[in-house]
């Protein structure tokens, strides 16, 4: 019984010991994340989390930037809404970030935008859609570097379909069950009847599904020639594969993830594309072998493919805090990242080049890969789209 | 407070009056005045973070009371707690994005889908029991989560439908400090609601509905009727919970409201204990807290960046470990080791109360 | 005739999923909320497994299939055994906490992203084609087959088995069947055993099929109304009730509107709750106080 109430009494003294701790005296650029490292969505968001987490301590260990290290606190939100605004309050508040970035569901970013615009501390988007809010005209505290974005991947995935597609285009979508996707592909369907297509069929499915081909059935059944999804990349893969296995022939584009580098390989599906901002390992830049290097040297659970998105993260950091100088605040980076102009030595088309108006980028570059001959090729590259 | 047992020795009462009143002997005067003036202190001493965790803790102990008296004490399992939160949250954000309404609107018209919803959550209640009314209310959940998911996505509010913060008079309210008054004060008035409930007939009532159902319909309780009215009671409550968080974070969005927020709330009034509404406040700041202290006690460890890639997992483990090790030690809850506590003080010299008139 | 596949493979999903629920719940009444976390547990077991026999399949599933009785045993001989005699809703709480300790356990060992077992074990998963143009996958169809083997098992196991009678008893009076002589903890931790087995078979022919990610668990809360529906101390319930649930959800996605598929099993659930709350094959219960 003692044994209990002693259990209970210590319980009661560490929770107030450790809510009480002071935050560390600020020698250091204070970079706070919140991101979805646990739960069931993680398995895009932690790998790009791990790989700006190797990018930073990387730049640590060079000196850091401008003589101080960057000092990035992580956070937890499990995609949870609620979870990411109290991370964000306690980034902002009491480790006093003076940047917050954002590496989780679409769910999360309506409270992180809210506690940032309260407290004036520019949002970063790094592995996260890129929201609407960073497109022209911007709202002047959110940038976004991460590849994919409504609206521009849509049009550059239906122009791929109209330039390779021979006769009359009858075309598919699958979405998932949540408003982010589904308003994509609503957008993807009107805009594809504007260019001459017919629409044949729209699924979305809901997250959890334990067999897709019901859902894929009903594709097939209306006998589409092409499918297009944009999803996370559960859903277009799967639902590719459901078709595959009902014996639909047809060719697939979807939204170049993450995990297309490998799922490509383990797919070898030859009818199969992947369109996407960044450029796959299989270009073997230089800066592909520095990433595999790194990533080793870091020990990190993740493949070096999965890595590209928290990369350009960690780079635009990087620059961003360079510019604003020592001692930085939270208006000062806000500036800095405005003026930003980032080459991404080859992982992207062009340079990110944000300017007061546009914090998503001036132009947007696609490549599309699919599986052929024993590998990943490469189908059609850099196509540029002028953001307005 | 919440016995009507005394509790110091040499303390009678000599009149109804004093039978009625909430606060009986001196040292609860002078320990509710601590509480009162630490209280009001907090928010002049504590970090803009800690004032965070306290309103969320508030927050939190308005559902947790509004589930302890529905579940603690009605005997009513429910598993929709996180679709009456998502109601009012609701209902607070399609009012004031579409016609502007004012906190003022929608504060009640929480409460009034509440009502509602509570009715229909209740009906089930009449005919199920146990295991199987905490299935139908989870069905509810589904339904209510479901609805909302086509608001937002028909009216294009894709990440969640953001909120102004509420004014009145043209003083806005953003200020962490008074959002800690204001939620305290929410926070304070549910549970004087819940005490008086409890200290009334429909409490009595309640009790003997959970106790045993032929029994209080002998005793001549109209069980329907209480029944209903538990849940009623219970999801308006729950409901003007949900609008407060809605302007509190300043957004609603379905994902904030999955079965996860459910489970949580039952956690908090298990982990509390069951049928005391200390138990339901101790719950609401044990379980809010709980992953915070987690992840502050792990990053004193040394070395630990080097895990930076796997603390978060320890995290979640280490909170379902405390949670297993709460259940199966400590089944009284949280209310247990106070009570404990408070004997140890109240008996001291001695170790054990005598038999007489020990509770239970 | 693909929609009857469909619907056939759906339903041995939930079925299978079901009679874990159903297996633990007809025992000794607790709802085991982890069973979905014990059913991802077992398709990564088989990640383990398949590094420790490389190059051997069979045995690797044989091993993950063994080690998942193993680990529902334990489960039971180490927590749920201290949580007997508490409240139905702690014991429902603590399979809970039990489900958020494996799902952090997993990320911490084989990480956050998505694997394929199938792709590890080095195993195919060709399409198969029926009669009438139907298409099945052939661990899909596997799974159909295992669906239909468990439950024949079982239902021989319950009726005829020695130890199977003496669960039937316990569910039925654990006081009597103490009494004659049966050890409880055994009968339990034996039905827990093989409910995360079955569990576990689902969860390994589902990841050989698609891959295995975190949101695994949900799945097996969307067969719970199946369990419900059929009854959840029956085990012909379960088998009814996944075929009632799969069927509503494969013409509704069909001939409606695929977003229903999420609130379906509910409706269906809150249908059957109004009806005939104990599910078609389930015993009426005793008052179920909290």
């Amino acid at each position: 019984m003692f044994k209990r109430t002693l259990l209970g009494a210590l319980s009661a003294c560490g929770m107030t010991l450790a809510l009480a701790l002071p935050a560390a005296a600020q020698d250091a650029y204070v970079v706070g994340l919140t991101g979805a490292l646990t739960g069931p969505p993680s398995s895009t968001y932690a790998p790009a989390v791990d790989a700006l987490r190797i990018y930073i301590d990387r730049v640590n260990g060079a000196g850091g930037v401008n003589g101080h290290k960057i000092k990035l606190i992580l956070e937890d939100d499990s995609a949870q809404p609620s979870k990411a605004a109290a991370n964000t309050k306690k980034l902002i508040t009491q480790d006093k970030a003076i940047l917050v970035v954002n590496a989780s569901l679409s769910s999360t970013y309506a409270p992180i935008m809210q506690e940032t615009k309260n407290a004036g501390v520019p949002l970063l988007f790094a592995s996260g859609v890129c929201p609407k809010s960073v497109y022209p005209p911007a709202d002047p505290l959110q940038f976004c570097t991460t590849g994919y974005a409504a609206n521009y991947d849509s049009q550059a995935a239906l122009d791929f379909i109209k330039a390779t597609a021979k006769g009359d285009i009858k075309i598919g979508f699958s979405a998932m069950a949540i408003p982010l996707s589904r308003g994509e592909i609503d957008h993807a369907e009107s805009l594809a009847k504007t260019m001459g297509m017919t629409p044949v069929d729209k699924e979305v499915i809901p997250p959890p599904t334990a067999d897709y081909t019901p859902f894929a059935t009903k594709l097939k059944n209306a006998a589409p020639n092409w499918v297009y999804s944009w999803a996370p990349w559960v859903t277009q893969v799967r639902t590719l594969e459901a078709l595959r296995k009902l014996g639909w022939t047809g060719d697939m584009i979807a939204w170049a993830h993450l995990e297309s580098e490998a799922e490509l390989a383990r797919l070898k599906d030859e009818n199969f594309y992947v369109i996407g901002a960044n450029a796959l390992f299989q270009d073997g830049l230089p800066i592909h072998k520095d990433i595999e290097a790194a990533a080793k040297a870091a020990g990190s659970k993740y493949p070096a493919t999965m890595m590209t998105e928290g990369w350009i993260g960690g780079m635009a950091i990087e620059a961003a805090l360079k510019s604003a100088g020592w001692p930085a605040d939270a208006a000062k980076v806000r500036t800095a990242l405005e003026n930003l102009k980032l080459d991404t030595k080859g992982l992207r088309g062009g340079v990110i080049e944000w300017n007061k108006t546009n914090h998503f980028r001036t132009r947007v570059d696609y490549r599309v890969y699919k599986w052929s001959g024993g590998k990943i090729t490469r189908v059609q590259d850099w196509k540029t789209y002028t953001v307005k | 407070m919440f016995r009507s047992t005394p509790r110091a020795s040499g303390y009678y009462r000599t009149g109804y009056g004093q039978d009625l009143a909430l606060i009986q002997t001196r040292t609860e005067r002078i320990s509710l005045a601590i509480l009162v003036t630490l209280a009001i202190a907090l928010p002049f001493i504590a970090g803009p973070f800690l004032l965070d965790l306290a309103c969320q803790v508030f927050l939190a102990s308005i559902g947790a009371l509004s589930l302890m008296l529905l579940t603690g004490y009605a005997g009513q399992i429910s598993l929709g707690h996180a679709g009456l939160i998502a109601a009012g949250a609701f209902t607070t954000g399609i009012l004031a994005r579409e016609i502007a309404a004012p906190f003022w609107i929608t504060l009640p018209a929480s409460a009034l889908t509440g009502i509602l919803l509570g009715l229909i959550f209740g009906l089930p209640s009449l005919r199920l029991r146990g295991l199987y009314l905490a299935v139908s209310t989870l069905a509810l959940h589904f339904i209510v989560i479901y609805l909302g998911g086509e608001y937002e996505t028909k009216r294009g509010f894709s990440t969640g439908i953001l909120i102004d913060p509420p004014s009145l008079a043209g003083f806005k309210l953003t200020d962490g400090r008074a959002w800690y008054f204001v939620l305290l004060l929410a926070a304070a008035a549910s549970l004087m609601i819940c005490i008086n409930l409890l200290r009334s007939s429909s409490g009595r009532a309640w009790r003997a509905v959970h106790a045993r159902e032929t029994v209080a319909e002998a005793l001549g309780i109209n069980v329907a009727g209480y029944k209903l009215l538990v849940f009623v009671i219970s999801s308006s409550m729950t409901s003007v919970a949900g609008c407060l968080f809605a302007y509190y974070r300043g957004f609603v969005s379905i994902e904030a409201f999955d079965l996860f927020l459910s489970i949580q709330y039952v956690a908090m009034i298990i982990i509390g204990g069951m049928g005391s509404l200390l138990g339901a406040l101790l719950g609401a700041a044990f379980v809010t807290l709980f992953p915070y202290l987690i992840e502050s006690l792990l990053a004193l460890l040394p070395n630990i960046q080097k895990f930076a890639g796997d603390i978060f997992a320890v995290n979640y483990t280490a909170f379902g470990v405390v949670m297993i090790l709460f259940l199966v030690f400590e089944p009284l809850g949280l209310v247990g080791i106070w009570r404990r506590l408070q004997n140890y003080f109240l008996l001291w010299p001695f170790k054990y109360r005598p038999l007489t008139g020990a509770r239970k | 005739m693909q929609l009857f596949i469909n619907i056939i493979v759906l339903a041995s999903i939930y079925a299978l999923i079901a009679c874990g629920y159903v297996l633990i719940y007809r025992v000794s009444r607790v709802l085991n909320l982890a069973h979905g976390e014990l059913m991802m547990l077992g398709a990564y077991l088989v990640l383990a497994t398949a590094s420790l026999f490389a190059g051997h399949p069979l045995v690797a599933l044989g091993a993950a299939v063994l080690l998942s009785i193993v680990v529902g045993a334990m489960v039971y001989v180490f927590l749920m055994r201290k949580m007997t005699g508490e409240m139905v809703l702690a014991a429902i709480l603590t399979t809970v906490a039990l489900g958020i300790l494996i799902r952090g356990v997993i990320v911490l060992v084989w990480s956050a992203q998505q694997q394929y077992p199938a792709q590890a074990l080095n195993l195919a998963n060709p399409s198969l084609t029926l009669v009438g143009d139907g298409h099945i996958s052939l661990w899909s169809a596997v799974l159909v087959a295992t669906n239909i083997l468990v439950y024949g098992a079982l239902f021989g196991f319950l009726r005829f088995g020695r130890w199977g009678m003496r669960m039937r008893a316990a569910g039925q009076n654990p006081l009597l069947a103490a009494q004659r002589g049966i050890n409880l903890h055994t009968v339990y931790a034996l039905a827990w055993g093989l409910s995360t087995l079955t569990g576990a078979l689902a969860g390994i022919l589902m990841a050989l099929d698609s891959g295995v990610t975190g949101s695994m668990p949900i799945i097996a809360l969307k067969a719970f109304p199946a369990a419900l529906v059929g009854g959840l101390d029956s085990l012909a319930g379960g088998l009814v009730g996944a075929l009632i649930i799969a069927t509503a959800e494969v013409l509704l996605i069909y001939y409606v509107d695929p977003l229903l598929s999420d609130v379906v099993p509910f409706l269906v659930l809150l249908a059957m709750l109004i009806v005939r709350p104990w599910g078609l094959f389930g015993t009426r219960e005793e008052l179920d106080r909290v």
